[in-house]
């Protein structure tokens, strides 16, 4: 999968788990501005388990890598 | 599906609360309520405000509702078609209390009746106030709750009142199958908590006790510098594993003084489950489910280490779909009396039900820094916890500012120990004592 087609994949699973549409889900735009919580983090990160067979929770969820869809896209395609 | 301005039917969430509330009306001063404080740099015009709080009552006659059962059993909400009017505002000047007192003594007032669910206090001093409204859970969850206040000032501020809403709800009556593995999954977790036997406080003798409070709130800076050290020590937006861990922490240092046995600490933890979609129609009732934390004693004082351990268990019920879980299978309760489910609720665990409850509400559904044209200095809220446990901790952000409010019954806690939980955490998010 290439970074865009991660970041597409993102937005789908991210406005399904926020209630929001896809086109309010800028790639640049912090999580904490979408008004996620722990909780909305923890299903963003179980969704990426399950699209991405990849389990993140152990991670350091550093705010570089894991602020944005962009950002959590680069994190996710390097992991791959 | 039944849309209805005149019923609506209870979801299992909902009657989960209802059995609490008739618990607590049993062994406490009060049912299962809370409430909400918004302390301000001035003082609102008093009767502008009743008249507001009266145009609030008579458009929304569900704050007038009372449970009752249909002919299937299932449980809903009466909404009468108007509601008797009634003066919802009590004006009490401060005494030499303080406003602590006078919140703590408002939170604990029992509501007059039964199809009563809201209460105003005004507290005044000299030219500064604080407005409170005490909220009937089995009507409002704490996020609701905000959002009722957020729409009562956007009311005084111009804004029109929305229609009453037309309920969606269901009996919820159908695809039994569903809801049978739902609660099946949840009775796999609960045999699972009750292999382990959790620290708990021992409940103080005799009924009629109200809850007593203590309220740390962190200024600004200090708020910014508790997200900081939430985002290095336990990731981003991890904030509320972080706050859980440093309570837990706390209390654990209060059950190694007093020796308490038990191997681990068992810790409800309320989630929302609101998809954010229909804001009026998830303003009333209950959009919560709960995850239930097992955090080993030996961890206890160990910060990293609870935060691992309640990240990963957080990881592993929000992946099993727990929360929803739990939702689905307690509908299946609905047809219990309250008595019977109050007694079902309590034996799986011998009534040590948990050892303390937790909440983070995280960013608030009050979003004016104003209420009538004054500014709010913050918002706090102030829960009854359901007993068992009977203490609990509350966090909520309001205007860059995080407080955190600790609820125990008189008696659970002497004075020394409700210092000592309280300076812990005090001195993990202020940097100081509280």
């Amino acid at each position: 999968m290439t970074v865009h087609e991660i970041e597409n994949k993102l937005i789908e699973g991210i406005a399904a788990i926020t209630g929001r549409l896809p086109e309010e889900i800028a790639a640049d735009r912090p999580f904490h501005d979408l008004g996620i919580d722990s909780l909305g983090f923890v299903e963003i990160l179980v969704f990426i388990e399950k699209s991405f067979n990849l389990q993140l929770i152990a991670a350091d969820l550093t705010r570089k890598d894991f602020e944005n869809v962009r950002s959590l896209a680069a994190y996710i395609a390097g992991r791959q | 599906m039944l849309h209805s301005r005149r019923k609506r039917y209870l979801s299992g969430s909902d009657w989960v609360i209802n059995t609490l509330d008739q618990l607590m009306k049993r062994a406490t001063c009060a049912g299962n309520m809370s409430q909400i404080v918004l302390p301000l740099a001035g003082r609102p015009d008093e009767e502008r405000l009743r008249a507001a709080l009266a145009r609030l009552r008579e458009r929304y006659p569900v704050l007038c509702g009372t449970v009752a059962r249909d002919w299937k059993l299932a449980p809903y909400w009466k909404i009468p078609s108007r509601a008797r009017p009634r003066d919802l505002l009590q004006i009490t000047p401060l005494g030499a209390g303080g406003l602590a007192e006078a919140c703590a003594q408002t939170a604990n007032r029992p509501f007059p009746a039964d199809a009563e669910h809201l209460a105003f206090h005004l507290f005044t001093a000299g030219d500064r106030s604080a407005l409170a409204l005490a909220f009937d859970h089995r009507l409002l969850d704490a996020r609701g709750a905000e959002a009722l206040l957020d729409l009562l000032s956007r009311s005084l501020d111009g804004e029109p009142l929305p229609e009453a809403p037309l309920f969606a709800s269901s009996a919820e009556l159908t695809r039994w199958g569903e809801k049978f593995r739902a609660g099946r999954n949840v009775n796999r977790r609960i045999i699972a908590l009750a292999g382990n036997a959790p620290r708990a406080l021992p409940l103080p003798a005799g009924t009629g006790r109200a809850y007593r409070y203590r309220l740390i709130s962190c200024t600004p800076a200090e708020s910014a510098a508790v997200t900081e050290r939430a985002y290095r020590e336990a990731g981003y937006l991890m904030e509320s594993p972080f706050l859980l861990a440093v309570v837990t922490r706390s209390m654990h240092a209060l059950h190694l003084a007093r020796g308490t046995a038990g191997s681990s600490y068992l810790v409800p933890v309320t989630v929302d489950l609101r998809p954010g979609r229909e804001p009026l129609q998830e303003l009333f009732f209950n959009h919560v489910s709960y995850l239930f934390y097992q955090l080993p004693a030996a961890l206890g004082a160990d910060l990293p280490g609870l935060i691992d351990a309640i990240k990963i268990q957080m990881y592993e019920q929000i992946k099993s779909g727990f929360p929803a879980d739990l939702a689905r299978a307690s509908l299946l309760m609905r047809i219990a009396p309250l008595p019977a489910l109050g007694r079902l609720l309590y034996l799986p665990l011998e009534g040590k039900m948990a050892s303390f409850a937790f909440a983070h509400l995280g960013r608030s559904g009050y979003r004016a820094a104003t209420f009538m044209g004054t500014p709010a200095e913050n918002l706090f809220h102030m829960p009854r916890v359901p007993v068992p446990p009977g203490i609990g901790f509350f966090c909520n952000s309001f205007n860059g500012r995080l407080n955190l409010t600790m609820a125990y019954l008189d008696g659970l806690l002497s004075e020394a120990e409700a210092d000592l939980v309280e300076h812990g955490i005090g001195a993990e998010l202020t940097g100081g004592a509280a």
